[in-house]
Order: C-alpha cells, then structure tokens, then sequence
C-alpha cells in the first residue's frame, strides 16, 4: 500500500540521469532531486509529464541522518495518481533550495511556511517572510532541535502524567522552565514588528503617484485581523484607490498554535481528536483524510460497512458546510443573517445525526484506523434516510429558488471573476472554486479514495469562473452529494465496523504516507512519515484554505472592496484550519 | 392669531413634545418591532424575556447605551466628534415639524391642527432638512479619524446627494398632482384618489430613493456591516452611538410618514371627516405597514455593490423619475386644457409602462452581459 503507482508511471531517472534518482528507502517513494537542478527538473515534470497541480510542498527534519528534506506532491488535473519529487540538503545553515515560485505559483504560501517552521530559505522566493509565527519569534519550532516553552519531552504521554496519573506542573518538572526566547533588547511596549514595516513596504509600489501634476495618495486599509467578514482573524493589508483595490497581502497566522508540531508529540490515535480542530465544520472529514493516511501506513483494511459509514458522515459533513457556506455568503453581501439562518437549521440537523454517532455536534472524533468507533444505530440511519431522501433535496431547492434567481444576488455575483482554470490550476487552487473555473477535478473521481469509485455521481463543474458560478456549484455539489448518500444508505451492508481490534496505541511501520480527499472546501491532505514509533516524525496538513488564498492576491486587484469579501467567502477559508 | 396670545405659544410646545416624545418613543419601539419581525422571518423567537413579548427590551436598551463608557479615539478632532450626533439627530427629529397627522379637530374651545407648522412651503421644508442630515454622517466619519468611518462617511455623502435628485423629483410628482406644495393640501387633495393610483412609479421611485436616503438594506452602504465594519459610526459608543442609532429609526418612521402623506392618502380612511380622531390612527397604521415592507426587504435583500448603486441612482432612477414628473405634468397640462379626463388617465398607464420598460432594461442587462469591473 506503501509505494504509490508514480515511479511506474513516470521515468524521471531515464530523462535526468546523474540528476534524479529513485527513492530506495522502505516505505518511500518518489525520486530525489538534485537540490541545483530542481526549477529545471520541476519545470520538465510541469510541462513534459504533465503534472500541473503542485498540491504539496513541504518539509521533513530529519535530524539523525543530519538531512532537511523538501517534499513536493504533484499531481495532474486530468486524474490520476500523484508524483512525489524531494530535494535533500545538509542540515546545516543557511538551509537553501531554490524556489519553485516560477513553475508553480501556488507554492508561495507553502514555501513561506516552511522558511517561517523548518528553517529553509528558498532562494529566488520574493517575499519570503515569516507568516504563520509572529515576527520577533526566535527560531523555526519544527525543527527536531528546537525545544517549546514547557517543554517536558519529545513525544507522549508524557513521564510525568503516566502512570501514576497525578498532576504536575509542567514548569516545575522541566528543565528548561518556560524557555521562552526574545530577540536582544526587546521591548514589547515600544516594539513595532518588522513584518509589519515589511508588509507596508511590498505594499508601498502601489501608493503614491502623480497624475497630471496632482500628488494622490492611496491609502492602506487593513482588513482584519478583527473584521465582521475575515471569517475569524485573517487580515489582508489592502491599498485602495477610492474603492478599488490595488494591493492586497494576506496577514495569517493569528490562530497559529502549530499544530504540526503539537500533532508529531502525540501518538498517532491522539491525532484523531486533534484533527477536529482544522476544519471545526467538518471534522469528519478531517478524520477520514487523517485516517486514511495513516492505514496507507499501517497497510490495513478497512471494514466494509465502515466504509459506508465513513462515505455517509463525510457527504453529510460536505452538504452542512456548502449550506453554511451560502448562507455565509450571502451573509457577506449584506444580506442580514436570513440565508445564514436558514442553512444553520439544517446544518443543526445533519449535527444532530453526528452527535447521535459520535457525542458530540463539531468535534465528532469519530473514526478510527480500520473503521469507526461506534455503529450507527437504527433509529439514526432512519433519521439519515428522512434526510437524504426528503428534507434535504427539498431544502436544497428551497434556497435555490429563494436565492439563485434575486436580482441584487445575481447584480452582484454574476460576471464578477473569481479565477480562471489556467490560473487556478497555478496558484494550486482545489475544490469547488477549480471546479467552478471550468477544471473537472475532483479527487473522488481524479484519485478515488475510500469507496467513492463504487458510487454513481457527477463531478459538478461551472465554466464562467465567476462569484455566481462559485455559489452554483455549491448547489450542485449539495445535489450529488445527495445522490451518493441516497445509494449509500441502500447498499450499506452489515456487519463489524472496524477490521481492528480496539487499542490505545497503533503500530506504524516506518514510511511516509501523502493522503488526500476531497474535502468541502478542497484538497485536504496529510503528509505523515513514521519512524516505527508511537509517534509520527512528521505529521504535515495541508489544508485547503491555506493553499487556496495562495492566489487571494492575484484575484483581488482590481476588483472592488465590496467585492473582496465576496471573494474571500467564496474560497471559503476557515481559519482553524487556515493557521494551524 | 397673534404670537402673543400665549395659548397659541402652549399649544405648540404640547405639539411639539408630543411628537418629539411619540417619535422618540416609536424609534424604541420600532427597534422591538424590527427585532421581532426580523426575527420570525429568520426562522427565530427574537428578543422575548424583558417583560411580556420582549416589550421592555428598548428600555433595557436604553439603560445600558446610557451607561455604556463612551470612548473618544486619541487622534479624534473632539469637537466634531461631539457634534456630529446631535447634527444628525436633530434633523431627523424636526422633519416631522410639517407633517399633518389629522384634520384640524375641536378641542377646549379651538381648532386645533394636528402638525406642528403648516408652512405653505412644506415639501420644501422637507427636502432642506432631510439634506442636513448628511452633514452629520459625513464629519461624524472624518473626525473619527478612521479610515472605515471615513468610507463610509464618504460613501453616505455621496449617496444621499445622488438620491436626493430622485426624491426631489418624486416629490414635485405629487406636488404637481396636488397643484400645492403644503403638505395639508397635498392630503386633502387625495380626498376622492390616493395618489399611488395616479402615479405608483413615482411611489415606488419615492420609496426606493428613501431607503438610500435613510440608508437601510439594500442600500446600506455607509455602515456596510461586511465591508466597513461599522462604517461612519465604528468608533462611536454608549449614548454617541444610540443617537446615530435614534436619527437612523426616527428617519425611517419619518420617510414613512412622508410617503403615506405624499402617496397613501395621508391620514384619510373612511370616517376621518366624523371622527377626527381616527386620522392619527390611519396615519399610524399606514407608517407601521409602510416600516414592515422596510424591515422585510432588509430581512431579504443582499446589499448593492455601492459602484451599482451610484450607477443606479444616477442612470436608472434619476431619468426615470424625471419621465415620471414629465409624463405626470403633460397629463395633468393636456387634461386641462382639452377638459378630457382621459389624458388624466393616460398618467398611471404611460407611467406604469415607462416603468415596467425600466425594470425590463435592468433585467435584461443582469441576464444578458456579465458585468464586468468597472
């Protein structure tokens, strides 16, 4: 399960002999690059092999072997399985591989990221800042070698709490006290961050210009991070010229809490729960993507019924975020809560049959690896059925005859570009929003996971690109939703819900893992790498919503304030998940 | 009637503090109707725990924005700050000087005319003062020294300027129809006919033209909640902030007054000429009917990108109600001088049709081209 069909596929080694070599480590696959050669190697695999969708970019300490390691995943968007390409350097500063901004756009966000946790300077990268840490912050925390404040020990559970299981204080056991670290001679009263200078700075070509004599001034409004339509605390600098935007740079990282880092502490079961808190709207999705990796890992199977059960927990989870979705949409174009509303109170019922499977409404930490953790009882896959075959497509028409047609709705959205396929396909744009460009790619259909491949649905895809097109193809979505639930809930057979015997703790053979599903929102992945302990060496999210305001910038300019939140809402970022 | 006979000077401080005290009152009392309404359409309860139905909620409202801390920014010009409220607020509170809220009725011995001022210049009145009002949303946004307020101050000068063409031009439809400017006149003459029978373009151009006047949804640009955070008034608190909140409802019962008058027969309805006392109920009625539609569409509606607005204001209503005032004064002109009511008749119908033609232009172009960025 391990080896991916890409070294099959693909014969790097014969096209770049000397330069690409196949990866020989158990568990791993894909090539190796030389770390001088990669635009070039990046560019032929773009252009001669065709993968046009760089999903992943990421990176991996490994600290015995004295080795940083860059992982990139690409995939194309004709379907099929990916191309997994990595660059290994010395660990020794400075850190530098050459950025692969030109070939894939779309790798700005990712490569900032891991310049800002890992360390590595990607040479050519034009505005590598930190973006997830804040700016005075010492260090790159995902580095093996880099100690957190109250740091105990590498990976738990922690000696201190197990197994006498009383409590002591973190600061009083550790070493290291609190082991925070501030630049020299800081002073948080009178400190002025640099990013923020910096920030004003990449702005600055935008501002002043001299018209016919006359000296007009833009003026820099920011956006968030407290903002009625940031959706949570995201923040764009924004430089306007009367109401037009002429710069933009998205701000991230105010709810940063480095989950990456926190997630390689813990064993890889304590994941579940922890992977509720990307996406808190669709927790059951992050669950299934997370625990698909890691039984590509472990190499097991998955209990038939399981399996429905997952398909079912996770079309519910797509149709209650694309009813949110248009209701918060319509929410962000001054449309006073009444769309919001009504979706939420069929949201409340699709939170009903989640609280009645797993506990809980948001945090379902419901499945586990080979299965799920409890049946579904009778009566819920009754309520399931009312859903699916009743309430639910005539809700769906519902909002779509109250909405689709409104003339302030369409004066708004209609025409107003989002992004075009060649351009979404750049900045690694996923989910709907690729979808509404005219790009049919769906990794249900593209790369089938789970049992997707059994069901009969339609990939929805729009072609104009524009804000109408991304709120339509939610609708559309809705609807094949239904259609895969509508035969789910007929074929799904009895029987034990997990091919596992419950445990605590899993053993993971020594690999890495890249899985990925179509969540709500776009490519949800995990990228774990198992050194054979209890706990992951790397465990890597790649969210959608990060990736996806790769290309925020890009899309904003020009278009009109009040069109900028439009435009942020439709990509439909949540910032759970957006900082980690 | 001599300004020295001092039961003329009591009569109008008891009218003038019953109709401060009936619009502050109402302006509560509306924010509870509008809570509730807006509640039932949003599929909610809405406020219904102080007191029975929700129905103290604006008193326990009113304590705590009385109470609230009022925080003026550092960099804020003060005095501005200060005033721009109270600019905003008194004129939303005198515009109702001139409207009539019943026949004259008999009471202690004299006739007693139920509005404040009977000028014979009324709807003039009108326009001068609802034009103020901008004045206090526009230095309320630049003295915040807020780059938000500041949008949103300018976006709300800009606008109301705009629609105060349409409005002025709705106004003189009835004006014309009436043949006088005072607002009693203009009542009387809806005697036999409500003018909205005569001319419902122009009711419904009035009507949309008020909405971005009073900046309610769809045209709620200024204080664009989603875009502006809180627009002109983002950096106003405590009881600074409840009187742009006051101004904001008090218009709107205002505007709504001023339609039902200009439009909807005023305080007529059947039986108004044996009781008099019943005009003020007609016209509460009216005004509480009229609010609805204005809490509905907010309930309904997204808002207007503020480019299309201005587009709108300026290409579509602002020709629009300039045929409507030209079709109505050739109607009334040609049925004058040929004695043929049939010319008087042609007013609705060429109007209606001038109209539909309108909204047809507007749909075509929302189906037919995608609009680009301007």
């Amino acid at each position: 399960m391990t080896a991916t069909a890409s070294t099959q596929t693909v014969d790097l080694v014969a096209r770049f002999p000397g330069i690409v070599t196949a990866e020989t480590r158990p568990g791993y696959s894909g090539f190796i690059v030389e770390k001088d050669k990669l635009v070039e190697v990046a560019t032929a695999i773009r252009d001669e092999f065709g993968y046009d969708l760089l999903t992943a970019v990421t990176a991996v300490d490994y600290l015995p072997e004295g080795k940083m390691e860059v992982v990139y995943h690409a995939y194309k968007t004709t379907g099929g399985p990916g191309l997994v390409f990595r660059v290994q350097v010395p660990r020794v500063d400075p850190i530098e591989v050459p950025s692969l901004i030109n070939v894939y756009p779309g790798a700005d966000l990712q490569e900032r990221e891991a310049w800002d946790l890992m360390g590595i300077r990607f040479t050519g990268h034009p505005d590598l800042r930190r973006i997830l840490m804040w700016e005075g912050f010492e260090g790159h925390p995902l580095r093996k070698d880099w100690k957190e404040p109250f740091y105990e020990e590498d990976a738990k559970p922690f000696k201190s709490r197990w197994p006498e299981g009383r409590h002591v204080s973190a600061e009083d056991r550790n070493p290291y006290k609190d082991n925070l670290k501030f630049p020299e001679n800081f002073d948080p009263e009178k400190w002025i961050p640099d990013n923020d200078n910096m920030l004003y700075q990449s702005l600055k070509r935008y501002t002043v210009k001299n018209e016919n004599g006359l000296e007009t001034d833009h003026i820099v409004v920011n956006m968030g991070p407290q903002h009625p339509s940031t959706h949570g605390v995201f923040r764009a600098a924004i430089t306007l010229e009367g109401e037009t935007i002429v710069g933009l740079k998205p701000v991230v990282g105010y709810l940063h809490r480095n989950h990456d880092k926190i997630g390689e502490r813990n064993t890889f079961l304590q994941n579940m729960p922890y992977t509720d808190r990307l996406d808190y709207f669709n927790s059951m999705s992050n669950n299934l993507a997370y625990a698909i990796t890691v039984e590509k890992l472990m190499g097991i199977p998955v209990a038939e019924r399981a399996e429905y059960i997952r398909v079912i927990m996770a079309e519910l989870s797509r149709i209650q975020n694309h009813l949110v979705f248009i209701g918060m949409l319509l929410n962000d174009l001054g449309a006073m809560y009444t769309p919001a509303l009504y979706a939420f109170e069929e949201r409340e019922l699709i939170l009903d049959v989640f609280e009645a499977v797993s506990g809980a409404r948001m945090m379902c930490n419901y499945l586990r690896f080979g299965g799920v953790v409890r049946d579904i009882p009778p009566y819920v896959m009754q309520k399931i059925k009312d859903l699916v075959f009743d309430r639910l497509p005539a809700k769906t028409d519902e909002m779509d005859r109250l909405l689709t047609e409104n003339e302030v709705l369409v004066a708004r959205l209609k025409g107003v570009p989002v992004i075009d396929a060649e351009n979404a396909i750049k900045y690694s744009v996923t989910g709907p929003v690729l979808r509404a460009a005219g790009v049919p790619y769906d990794i249900r259909r593209a790369d089938p996971y789970s049992i997707y491949d059994r069901f009969d649905f339609d990939v929805a895809v729009r072609y104009n690109g524009d804000l109408y097109d991304n709120y339509l193809i939610r609708l559309d979505e809705i609807r094949q939703s239904l259609r895969i639930l509508q035969q789910a809930v007929k074929q799904i057979p009895d029987g034990p819900i997990n091919s596992q015997k419950p445990q605590y703790q899993v053993r993971v053979p020594a690999g890495e893992a890249y899985g990925r599903i179509e969540s709500p929102k776009g490519e949800l992945a995990f990228y774990v790498v198992s050194n054979g302990k209890p706990n992951p060496w790397r465990y890597h999210v790649r969210p959608a919503s990060f990736v996806n305001i790769t290309c925020l910038e890009k899309i904003c300019i020009g278009a009109k304030i009040a069109d900028f939140v439009a435009l942020l809402g439709v990509l439909d970022i949540v910032m759970g998940e957006l900082d980690r | 009637m001599m300004l020295s006979d001092w039961t003329l000077w009591l009569e109008w401080l008891i009218k003038s503090l019953v109709v401060t005290f009936g619009l502050l009152t109402g302006f509560a009392y509306l924010t509870w109707y509008e809570r509730r309404a807006l509640a039932r359409i949003q599929a909610r309860i809405g406020p219904n725990r102080a007191g029975p139905q929700g129905l103290l909620q604006p008193i326990a409202d009113a304590i705590k924005l009385i109470f609230k801390e009022e925080l003026v920014p550092a960099k804020a010009d003060k005095t501005l700050f200060f005033w721009a409220p109270v600019i905003t607020m008194i004129p939303s509170l005198i515009i109702a000087a001139v409207i009539p809220w019943g026949p004259a009725i008999e009471m202690f011995g004299r006739v007693i005319r139920l509005s404040i001022a009977d000028l014979n210049v009324g709807v003039l009145y009108l326009m001068s003062i609802a034009s103020i009002a901008v004045y206090g949303i526009v230095l309320a946004g630049w003295s915040s020294n807020n780059k938000y307020a500041m949008l949103g101050g300018l976006r709300s000068s800009a606008q109301m300027i705009s629609y105060e063409l349409a409005l002025g031009l709705s106004f003189a439809t009835s004006i014309i129809l009436a043949n006088s400017m005072r607002m009693l006149d203009i009542v009387e003459a809806q005697r036999n006919l409500w003018f909205v029978v005569v001319q419902p373009v122009g009711a419904v151009i009035f009507w949309i033209a008020t909405l971005a006047e009073v900046n309610r949804a769809p045209f709620d640009m200024p204080e664009a909640e989603q875009e502006l955070t809180a627009g002109y008034h983002a950096e106003y608190s405590g009881m600074k902030f409840a009187l742009f909140f006051m101004a904001e409802y008090q218009k709107m019962i205002v505007v709504s007054a001023i339609l039902a008058t200009l439009y909807f027969g005023g305080y007529l309805g059947p039986f108004v000429d044996r009781f008099p006392w019943l005009g003020p109920i007609y016209m509460i009625i009216k005004i509480v009917i009229l609010l609805f539609v204005m809490i509905w569409v907010r309930a309904t509606w997204p808002r207007i990108r503020y480019d299309r607005l201005m587009a709108f204001g300026w290409k579509i209503l602002l020709p629009l109600s300039l045929a409507i005032a030209f079709i109505t004064a050739t109607g009334i002109l040609l049925a004058d001088l040929s004695g043929n009511p049939l010319y008087f008749w042609a007013i609705p119908v060429v109007s209606v049709l001038a109209g539909l033609f309108t909204v047809a232009v507007i749909y075509r172009e929302l189906r037919r081209k995608a609009y680009g960025r301007v």
